[in-house]
């Protein structure tokens, strides 16, 4: 999955201030547009009020009798916009940045057939390749549409609030959580399968049904059912031999169930609770058999107590049920959220809510809707005027509504043009080797062979913007990496490389030869490249050089590669260098080369720009 | 009803889905094609030039990271009696070294690729390792087999590549063009017959014409080529009835003072074993040594020096030297653990070379009754981390 990792600590001290600082930046638009918003409202129902008073007419509100909202819908949608914004302030910890990809998407993915990875990797890459505009967009989505949610309690807002609302919770499932690890092995209920995510979309679709489906019963009857052949599907996977949930321990090692407590244990948490994880898990690999036949038969008698159509049976499976949630949340789940990488609080609270949804609209159904109220008189038929009525008579709460959907907005835009954006952050680069420093000194003169076998000297290029670095023509890590950034940056430039140049100088006292220069060439797909030029000569050419550019180039013994600097130079037109990078290219990942090539593009251009 | 119909086929639908996806796993590897394949054999080997000096080489630094285990030379001068590091600088050697005898005194190396390096870079010394020469390479990279470069007279090189390809160099690789490719040598009326799937090793006779060697398709044939005019001829030994049912590859092919050199493996697991074939300059007759029963036993590593001697080093500490034509094999006492390669010793002794992290110890089995003895060892300074 190569464009999934950016390769950087999660706790990458750059990248986190950014994130912060991304965070604090969105957070101020909305609350700009949240005073905005509220500016509005107060002027125009003042003004409306003073208009209203001048003509001896009362304000009143242009809505219809609302009826009470069926208690089923307002427990999903309360609930679930709680959760999101739950979630939406866990993407907010400082490791997300760097760390979803590698940490959180990436683990299920690998362990997904190929076109799962396929897919989900197309979309990761946006994130490894603009980290901080997506971590900080996930977070004002996700806060977004939890305050739409539970601002929005009825009317089309409400519904078009659950919508979003589901299909947000598709797009995280399918490229957050590889479908919830369905395709995977080890696929159990018990560790949050099939994804708690599609318990976003379910409640997010119930929330957008129109009112008449809450009328009747039936939307809680379908909602049980579900629920109840979805564990007693959960059971048969749970009870199916050769999958390791039987064995406490298999070969001497702790069996599927333990290895995966004891995995969630090792997450750092609050003491106490690491405590009754480790315990419980000791509990599965002393008695593997017992733990799942309990946990088999508790699956199994959930599912068909939901599918009782017994009303008392129904309630005491409930009741069984969200009992048997918690402690599968705690004890086996962890809790989800903890270790500073966690997204969500997994699948259990919001699998119960759901079955407790279903049951209040099976038990509850609200009455039916009464009628229009009479319209009021004097309704202005100008839009404007309209328009002004609208906000004037708005309640707080629509305001919420629109606030919380401009929110949404806010932080959709960003990963949308990160979406766009082929080439990486330069924020990447910046987090490997730090920012680079503004200089405007005359740059050392050499006199070099090209390649080609032509002569090349730096008064030679005078006219040009030069990008130089030092490349040992035989190295296996470093040089390729840095060699593909430049070839990327020309790329970036587009027409613009006709006014650069991208000089290499041979790094190698040993391996200097043009065969070499040219083979790297060849390797690296630069010999097609009209502004490429691999210099080399003398070893004492090649010093020279070297001592003007504080190039070190030293002989590892033992088989080691050549030691030297990993550094860019930006040559201006007239021979001074107006800007030295640190181009130690890093873990050499798809978003760390654009991301070098990206910096080294911008430090180009402001040299063009500023010539 | 018929909601709650399509429902519960639904959820039926979904629960089979899941428990398909759950339990399924990956396909069965191996197969027919895979046991045709060629055995991997390690670039742990040694020589012998035509001056009598040893060279060795081995891989160190027993990292789990692949990129910090370093290949190492070694070279023990005639007549010395100790060893000492002779690794070419100025390169990453993490992904191999291939070596091939120049002359006396001479070795050509080559640095197989590893990480984002594709070629092989070369490096050559007439002085037995004091000073290395570089201004050739080959590209594609040099194949993963020990006898992936043959060196010949007149400078000649034939290079094995990575990609199937065989390249016949001069000047010591100043100048490549190609000799063949797997695919075109196996597509000649010589290795159709033995049903080439790959090509493991390449020499040159003393008279200067190349030689290659692979892997054969059909049991019990040995697929040793050799390059007249402008045609390949089969030039492999007539195998006995005994080894009819058994797959044949060839390890090692070396020549040296008039005589052709190969090793040749045969069958698999528990029925596998290795044969010496020695023949004269033509190819014309061979001499057969007697069947190697190696079973299930690993090749660590397989040399040949010079006289048509060889020696193999092989999983459980075993190690097993051949003398030349018309000898048997000769079971070594059990070898020190940690063995890379045998070679050949002062005095006409075997030494095996143990090696551990960055540390190369010469053991040296002597003529008498006191089996394998201490007799140096080299600190060498792993460069961990210079290439990650």
């Amino acid at each position: 999955m190569p464009g999934m990792n950016s390769g950087l600590n999660d706790s990458n001290p750059t990248l986190v201030a950014a994130f912060k600082a991304a965070l604090l930046h969105q957070g101020l638009i909305a609350v700009v547009i949240l005073a905005a918003l509220a500016l509005t409202w107060v002027s125009v129902r003042e003004w409306r009020r003073s208009g209203r008073s001048a003509a001896g007419s009362r304000l009143t509100d242009d809505t219809k009798a609302e009826a009470p909202e069926p208690a089923a819908r307002r427990l999903l949608r309360i609930g679930f916009g709680v959760i999101w914004i739950f979630d939406g302030l866990l993407q907010a910890q400082p490791a997300m940045a760097a760390g979803t990809p590698s940490q959180v998407i990436e683990p299920t993915a690998a362990s997904s057939p190929l076109w799962v990875q396929h897919l989900v990797n197309w979309a990761a890459t946006t994130w490894s390749y603009h980290p901080i505009q997506a971590s900080a967009s996930i977070v004002w989505i996700q806060v977004g549409i939890g305050a739409w949610l539970i601002a929005a309690a009825s009317g089309r807002p409400s519904r078009l609030a659950g919508l979003v609302s589901a299909g947000w919770g598709l797009t995280v499932w399918v490229f957050g959580e590889s479908f919830g690890g369905i395709f995977a092995p080890g696929l159990t209920v018990l560790f949050g399968a099939p994804g708690a995510v599609v318990m976003y979309v379910v409640a997010g679709i119930a929330v957008a049904l129109p009112r008449r489906r809450w009328e009747t019963a039936q939307s809680g009857r379908r909602i049980l059912d579900g629920t109840g052949l979805f564990f007693v599907g959960m059971a048969i996977l749970q009870a199916w031999p050769g999958r390791g949930f039987w064995q406490g321990t298999l070969h001497g090692k702790p069996g599927t169930l333990a290895s995966m407590i004891r995995s969630m244990s090792a997450t750092p948490q609050p003491r106490f609770l690491a405590g009754w994880v480790r315990g419980f898990g000791s509990l599965v690999t002393a008695h593997g058999f017992a733990v799942n036949l309990v946990a088999v038969t508790a699956l199994a008698a959930i599912g068909a107590g939901l599918l009782s159509r017994q009303p008392r049976l129904t309630r005491f499976t409930l009741i069984l049920m969200v009992a048997a949630c918690l402690a599968d949340w705690v004890l086996m789940e962890d809790l989800g959220f903890l270790g500073g990488l966690g997204t969500d609080p997994n699948s259990m609270i919001p699998l119960a809510l759901v079955a407790i949804g279903g049951y209040l609209a099976l038990t509850r159904p609200p009455a039916a809707e009464p009628g229009p109220a009479a319209e009021l008189a004097g309704r202005d038929r100008r839009l404007p005027a309209r328009l002004a009525r609208a906000v004037a008579t708005a309640r707080i709460r629509t305001i919420v509504v629109a606030w919380a959907a401009a929110v949404v907005v806010v932080g959709a835009v960003p990963l949308a043009l990160a979406q766009a954006n082929p080439h990486a952050d330069p924020i990447i680069a910046q987090a490997i080797a730090g920012s680079y420093a503004q200089l405007d000194v005359a740059a050392p003169a050499f006199r070099l062979t090209d390649q080609n076998g032509a002569q090349v000297s730096l008064a030679s290029l005078r006219g040009k913007v030069v990008l130089l670095t030092f490349l040992d023509p035989v190295c296996t890590s470093d040089c390729p990496l840095i060699a593909q950034e430049f070839r990327e940056a020309d790329q970036i430039l587009g027409r613009r490389s006709r006014d650069v140049e991208l000089v290499a100088i041979v790094a190698n006292p040993i391996y200097r030869d043009r065969r070499y220069t040219q083979a790297f060439d060849r390797q690296e797909d630069l010999s097609g490249l009209p502004n490429w030029l691999y210099l080399t000569g003398s070893l004492a050419q090649l010093r020279k050089s070297w001592r003007a550019y504080s190039i070190g180039a030293e002989i590892v013994p033992a088989g080691g590669m050549v030691a030297h600097t990993d550094v860019a130079y930006v040559i201006d037109a007239r021979g001074h260098t107006r800007t030295e990078l640190d181009f130690d290219p890093g873990p050499g990942t798809a978003s760390s080369v654009s991301s070098f090539a990206v910096e080294l593009t911008d430090a180009a251009r402001l040299v063009m720009r500023s010539s | 009803m018929r909601t709650r119909w399509g429902l519960a086929a639904g959820g039926v639908t979904a629960a089979i889905g899941i428990l398909t996806g759950g339990c399924g796993g990956p396909p069965a590897a191996g197969g027919h094609g895979a046991a045709r394949s060629a055995a991997a054999l390690p670039l742990a080997t040694s020589l012998v030039d035509t001056g009598g000096t040893s060279w060795a080489v081995a891989q160190l630094g027993g990292s789990s990271a692949q990129e910090d285990n370093f290949w190492q030379i070694f070279v023990r001068p005639a007549g010395a009696a100790r060893w000492r590091l002779a690794t070419p600088g100025g390169v990453a050697d993490n992904g191999g070294l291939v070596v091939a005898s120049t002359g006396a005194r001479s070795l050509i190396t080559g640095f197989r690729p590893s990480q984002d390096l594709t070629f092989s870079p070369l490096a050559a010394t007439s002085d037995r390792g004091i000073r290395w020469s570089q201004s050739a390479l080959v590209s594609p990279g040099l194949s993963d087999v020990p006898g992936a470069l043959a060196a010949g007279p007149r400078d000649r090189l034939i290079a094995l590549t990575d990609r199937g390809g065989v390249e016949l160099g001069t000047r010591l690789g100043a100048a490549w063009t190609s000799l063949s490719s797997e695919a075109s040598l196996a597509r000649t009326v010589a290795a159709r017959n033995c049903g080439l799937t790959s090509i493991t090793a390449a020499a040159f006779t003393v008279s200067g014409t190349p030689l290659l060697a692979g892997a054969c398709g059909k049991p019990g044939t040995a697929g040793i080529f050799a390059r007249h005019g402008n045609a390949w001829r089969p030039a492999g030994p007539v195998l006995p009835a005994a080894l009819s049912g058994r797959d044949i590859q060839v390890l090692r092919l070396g020549s040296a003072k008039g005589v052709i050199t190969a090793l040749l493996a045969f069958g698999h697991g528990a029925r596998a074993g290795v044969i010496a074939a020695w023949s004269d300059d033509s190819g014309d007759r061979w001499t057969l040594s007697p069947a190697l029963r190696t079973g299930a036993l690993r090749m660590r590593s397989a040399s040949l020096w010079t006289g048509g001697s060889a020696g193999l080093v092989l999983s459980g500490n075993r190690g097993e030297t051949i003398a030349g034509p018309a000898a048997a094999w000769r079971a070594l006492p059990p070898l020190p653990a940690g063995t890379a390669t045998l070679a050949k010793g002062p005095a006409g002794h075997v030494d095996a070379l143990v090696v551990a992290r960055g540390s190369m110890a010469d053991w040296s089995l002597g003529g008498g009754p006191a089996g394998w003895s201490q007799r140096q060892v080299i600190g060498v300074p792993i460069p961990y981390g210079s290439s990650s």
